[in-house]
């Protein structure tokens, strides 16, 4: 399984991957919008995990042209503020604000790759 | 009689005799003298023998002897004379005869006079001749009055036979003196001959029939009224032998008698009427009455009538009643049956609400109708412009009749008059006699115009009275529903008068505050406050406008306070009105906390940012190193872990209570929702040794968010607990009171400190070592998301009691 890891912190990019390889899963990152839509396109991730304050696009954007492409791909929203009342109809299947405990982002993962 | 016996008998005449008896010679010397002349004579009788006669009387007595001598000496004839004595009030009369005493010769030799007291005599001839003088005068009197009496004065005989006529009753009667002479009683008419004779009955018995009121008969045949007064005629014995009659013509009296009545009638009813408009304010009323009184058949007697008012702001004359029947059947049947006459006030009233005269008749109906401009030019606006009354004998002849009028109301004729107030035409009234087709005459208009005074002032102060109604009802109105509290205090701070808010901020009925001292129903003191406005406006006579800090009622209040003199000048007391701003301050103060929250929400998305990321990768670093070390190491790892995870936590609290949450509303019971925020405490409590109370009514729904109401309340649970010592209680009750929920959690803890309570619900204030300081503030966020208040009452050393008010679902 290929999760697509997009954060423009680097160290939370190397976190997370380092974390998701020990679970077993094959992960490739992205630090921007641009580099997500390209890794998304060409690894073809399952699962995406992705920031919304990004230096170029925002997430928001970045969630919607992936559900384009794929309308079934499972997104998890991960950020480290707490948008969902702003933004209230979105289409990703999941939502989660970072933590240092990342026990329920995996959690998660695995729920979702499961569903499919 | 031989001669000794003949002077023995005319010595005891001589003496015993009451006349005086005086002998004079020819010289006046007094001869003989008897005793009864003593009473005319100073000197005994015996010494005056033999002196002048003259010189004992004339001069000195009220009778002269010698004057009624002097003749007979002369001729030689007896000679009598009255002569006058006494006073003018007490006159004496006496009457001297004097008798010659002759010689052989005829020689009058000596004269003998008599002196005879008449004074009696005298005086009752006096009074006789008075009073026959009299007689006759009253006689003539008594004659030229029943000559020339107005009355006829005719007597008759027993049998009826006239005995005597004068020129009153030639004039009354038309019968001349000889026509009615020895005639049976011409002027009595034939229905009351049997009545007259039953008369000379009683006349007969001597009856006296004085001032009766008949009719008789001229010679033309008119009948006639009279007032009769019969007596009988007596004679010196006291027998009835005639009649005699006073008759006066009363025709012309009776006949403006009757008039009178009539007018009389008519103006006690309409004073009635006027009487009763004075004393309703009701316009309604007043204008139902006013046209009652001008269609009654006993009022002004019209048939129809209409009041039309000026309307001001429309320039028209509006219909505004009509009064009258709707066809000629209504007006034979029911309207010819509707009188005052013997009705009282309330019978009246009654038929003017729903009898015939009741509102919304036909007629009434199609009088509200009408609307003439005042702009056109017709009779009825030439009343109102010209302050005049018109009377319209044939409309087809008046080119200005009101059109209206004659093709809705067909009328052929009518009359309108002005209704003028102070000057000021208020409106006209307008009558007809459509049914009976009576003419209206100007005796009607005059009336009609007197009445209309009455009418408009009646209806001027009804209006009036209406506008200071309405005006005083509208102060009332705003008295009375105003929020903020209004009263009025006296000069010595008694209150006189308060408005609803009053009563209510005060939790006191009306009762309990008129007429108590200002100072003791406000701010339970015992003398003024001098901090109190209205003390201020008392000793300074000015207004004073100030925020106050009421110690006694609790709040902020803006009070205004400001002085009433009366008419004359002198203070009389103040007006105050108490805004309560204890609301407008909480709310003031909660937009400024609010604008920190957003200001505070900017900085929490930075920080969120700018500090979670690092803390993530920090806390995660920290944690897989932790699973590659042992020992020492292991442990200063899982320390920055730990560390790194609180942070995160005090993180989330912070933004959480930045956030605005998205609210969830459903409806939950109270009681789980308390059961629910109990639940994660249940382990701790026991811990410590707290003893949990729980108080929960009948079920209670209410429409909230319960994940949110939860966090709300388990912030205060958490205090609660926290505050109380091992074996302290905790209290957790949830109850409705009126249209809300509560739940109220109480703990036996220390208490809240006086300076710490009004900050307990600002963001970051703690008193805990390790709190975060956002627990009440969030609670105190969610419960005004959900439109309840949270109240705290708190005793320093007792505990604190916190109740949060939820609105029930069904209010909302």
């Amino acid at each position: 399984m290929k999760i697509l890891i997009v954060d423009d912190d680097l160290h939370i990019q190397r976190l997370y991957k380092e974390e998701f390889e020990d679970e077993g899963y094959e992960v490739v990152v992205a630090s921007n919008g641009k580099e997500a839509m390209e890794k998304f396109e060409q690894e073809a991730p399952d699962i995406v995990t992705l920031d919304i304050l990004l230096p170029d696009v925002d997430g928001i954007r970045i969630l919607r042209q992936m559900k384009e492409k794929n309308p079934k791909i499972p997104v998890i929203m991960s950020t480290a503020y707490d948008y969902r009342d702003d933004f209230a109809v979105w289409a990703s299947e999941a939502y989660i604000v970072k933590s240092s405990d990342l026990d329920e982002l995996k959690a998660m993962i695995k729920k979702l790759l499961n569903k499919q | 009689m031989n001669i000794a016996d003949r002077e023995k008998f005319t010595e005891v005449i001589f003496e015993n005799i009451r006349d005086g008896i005086v002998m004079l010679d020819k010289d006046f010397r007094i001869r003989a003298v008897n005793s009864s002349m003593g009473k005319w004579i100073v000197e005994p009788v015996s010494e005056i023998i033999g002196k002048d006669c003259r010189e004992i009387f004339h001069d000195r007595s009220s009778i002269c002897p010698h004057c009624a001598a002097l003749n007979t000496f002369e001729t030689g004839e007896p000679n009598v004379i009255t002569q006058k004595g006494g006073s003018n009030d007490s006159p004496s009369f006496a009457e001297l005869s004097a008798y010659p005493v002759k010689d052989e010769t005829g020689q009058v030799m000596e004269c003998v006079v008599f002196v005879q007291d008449i004074t009696d005599r005298m005086l009752c001839h006096d009074e006789v001749l008075r009073l026959y003088n009299e007689v006759t005068q009253t006689k003539e009197y008594l004659e030229g009055i029943i000559e020339n009496s107005a009355d006829a004065i005719v007597t008759s005989d027993l049998n009826g036979l006239i005995t005597s006529w004068n020129k009153g009753a030639e004039r009354i009667y038309g019968f001349t003196k000889e026509e009615a002479l020895g005639k049976f009683l011409p002027f009595v008419p034939e229905f009351l001959i049997d009545p007259e004779w039953e008369n000379n009955q009683r006349m007969r018995n001597g009856e006296v029939l004085r001032r009766i009121e008949t009719f008789r008969k001229r010679k033309d045949g008119k009948i006639i009224t009279v007032s009769l007064t019969l007596s009988p005629i007596k004679n010196g014995a006291g027998d009835v032998i005639g009649i005699s009659g006073i008759t006066r013509d009363i025709s012309e009296k009776k006949d403006v008698e009757k008039e009178l009545v009539r007018r009389n009638q008519e103006l006690s009813r309409l004073f009635f009427i006027s009487s009763a408009m004075r004393g309703t304010l009701e316009l309604e009323r007043i204008l139902r009455m006013v046209l009652t009184a001008v269609t009654m058949g006993d009022g002004l007697g019209f048939n129809r009538a209409i009041l039309f008012l000026i309307d001001e702001n429309r320039n028209v004359l509006k219909g505004a009643m009509g009064v009258g029947p709707s066809s000629h059947e209504e007006a034979f049947h029911i309207w010819g049956k509707l009188s005052m006459e013997r009705k009282t006030l309330p019978d009246i009233m009654q038929d003017i609400e729903i009898g015939a005269l009741k509102k919304d008749s036909f007629f009434d109906r199609l009088s509200v109708g009408i609307d003439i401009p005042l702009t056109e030019e017709t009779i009825l606006t030439k009343a109102v412009k010209e302050k005049t009354l018109f009377n319209i004998e044939d409309v087809t002849k008046e080119p200005l009749s009101d059109a209206v009028l004659v093709q809705q109301m067909g009328t052929q004729a009518y009359a309108v008059v002005p209704l003028v107030s102070r000057n000021k035409v208020l409106g006209v009234l307008w009558v007809d006699n459509y049914f009976n087709r009576r003419p209206i005459t100007d005796e009607d208009m005059k009336f009609l115009t007197a009445f209309s005074n009455h009418v408009a002032s009646a209806i001027e102060n009804a209006r009036l009275f209406e506008q200071v109604k309405l005006a005083e009802q509208e102060l009332e109105n705003i008295f009375e529903s105003i929020s903020d509290m209004v009263y009025f205090v006296t000069e010595d701070y008694v209150v006189k008068s308060i408005n609803k808010a009053v009563s209510r901020r005060l939790g006191k009925s009306p009762e309990e505050i008129i007429g108590k001292k200002c100072y003791e129903v406000f701010h339970s003191m015992s003398e003024p406050w001098t901090k109190c406005p209205h003390h201020k406006t008392v000793e300074t006579r000015t207004s004073f406008v100030e925020e106050v800090e009421d110690p006694f009622l609790g709040g902020t209040c803006i009070i205004s306070s400001s002085p009433i003199f009366d008419t004359a000048g002198a203070f009389i007391g103040t007006v105050n009105i108490v805004s309560d701003v204890t609301e407008l301050k909480n709310l003031r103060e909660r937009v400024i906390k609010t604008e920190r929250m957003a200001a505070l929400g900017e900085v929490a998305a930075r920080v969120a940012h700018e500090i979670r990321n690092p803390l993530v990768s920090l806390g995660g670093f920290a944690k897989r190193l932790e699973k590659r070390l042992d020992g020492g190491l292991k442990e200063y790892a899982d320390i920055i872990a730990k560390e790194v995870e609180r942070l995160e936590t005090i993180l989330n609290e912070i933004l959480g209570f930045v956030k605005e949450a998205r609210i969830m509303k459903e409806t939950v019971n109270a009681g789980k929702v308390i059961e629910e925020v109990i639940a994660p405490m249940q382990a701790e409590i026991e811990d410590k040794g707290v003893v949990l109370v729980k108080e929960f009514g009948e079920p209670i729904e209410i429409f909230v968010d319960p994940n949110r109401m939860k966090d709300a309340l388990l912030n205060i649970l958490r205090n609660s607990v926290q505050a109380v010592e091992a074996g302290g209680t905790v209290t957790v009750k949830t109850y409705r009171k009126e249209s809300e929920c509560v739940f109220e959690i109480a703990d036996t803890g220390p208490g809240i400190s006086e300076a710490d309570k009004p900050f307990i619900f600002d963001p970051f204030f703690t008193t805990k070592k390790t709190g975060t300081g956002l627990g009440l503030t969030i609670t105190h966020r969610i419960i005004e998301e959900h439109a309840g208040r949270i109240e705290v009452s708190t005793e320093s050393g007792k505990g604190s009691t916190f109740s949060v008010f939820i609105p029930l679902k069904n209010e909302k």
